[in-house]
């Protein structure tokens, strides 16, 4: 019973430590240790397997939305700087 | 003839320091088209994107005296463009405001498979820049500058002028509220 509590107890930390984590983690920002660590809970927890899975889809939409800079805001910049005192 | 190599970053900024404007020039073509990028991401319209652009110059280039060169010239410049957006954007506030909830919404599908033309579907793409607006602004920059605008986090949280603990902490959170808008989005498409 105490075994159980203790294992319960450990599952839920671990639980919030690679929750707050994970985008550390596919920023490839952690310690060897630490990727590991979120490896390893990763791996038995379905709700973070899912959250991870979907954050990594999250993250490609999100640099889909990168333009090309727009060319020519350079030289209305220069024409205003040239028109100030 | 081979063009002649760039000057360094670092030369421009001091002779413009010294009041050299041909080499302020200089920077704010190497940097302009970039800085648009991102102003237009915290305000309406082109227009407005590009008159903060302007106005974020005028600036760098009335207070470059005061730049010491401890952090990257084109992060101190966006952090004058940011701020100069984020005043602009103060004006006209989102209609809505995205919650910072984390959790994902149980009944959704699992769309970490979804095709990847589903996931580039314009719709998605307008959801996507919606929930970056609505998201609080403090929320909003992390993400625009990491993820959108590709910048490092070491660059990004020196643009935003806080550790990079702190940094890290806000985009985790913003990025979670993002995935569980898309969570919304693929439930609505279910349904």
């Amino acid at each position: 019973m105490i075994r159980r509590l203790l294992a319960n107890r450990r599952y839920m930390r671990e639980h919030r430590w690679t929750h707050a984590h994970l985008s550390e983690y596919v920023d490839e920002e952690l310690l060897p240790d630490d990727v590991a660590r979120v490896k390893a809970h990763v791996g038995i927890c379905p709700h973070c397997r899912r959250v991870l899975a979907t954050l990594r889809r999250t993250l490609d939409g999100l640099r889909s939305l990168r333009e090309e800079p727009t060319p020519g805001v350079a030289d209305s910049v220069i024409d205003r700087l040239r028109h100030e005192p | 003839m081979r063009p002649a190599p760039a000057e360094p970053e670092a030369a421009l900024v001091e002779r413009a320091q010294g009041g050299d404007r041909a080499a302020f020039e200089e920077l704010v073509r190497r940097h302009a088209d970039h800085l648009y990028s991102v102003v237009l991401r915290f305000v309406a319209d082109r227009g407005a994107a590009e008159e903060v652009t302007q106005e974020a110059f005028l600036r760098a280039w009335r207070s470059i005296g005061r730049f010491e060169g401890r952090s990257r010239f084109f992060t101190w410049l966006y952090r004058i463009g940011i701020n100069e957006a984020k005043r602009r954007a103060a004006r006209q506030p989102p209609a809505t405001v995205v919650s910072l909830d984390d959790e994902p919404i149980p009944e959704a599908p699992d769309w970490s498979e979804a095709p990847e033309t589903r996931l580039r579907h314009n719709d998605l793409r307008r959801l996507l820049e919606d929930t970056i607006r609505a998201l609080p602004i403090e929320y909003r920059t992390p993400i625009i500058l990491r993820d959108v605008e590709g910048l490092t986090t070491q660059e990004a949280a020196e643009v935003m002028d806080v550790g990079e603990a702190a940094f890290k902490s806000r985009l985790h959170r913003a990025r979670l509220a993002v995935r569980r808008a898309l969570d919304e989005y693929f439930l609505e498409e279910e349904e």
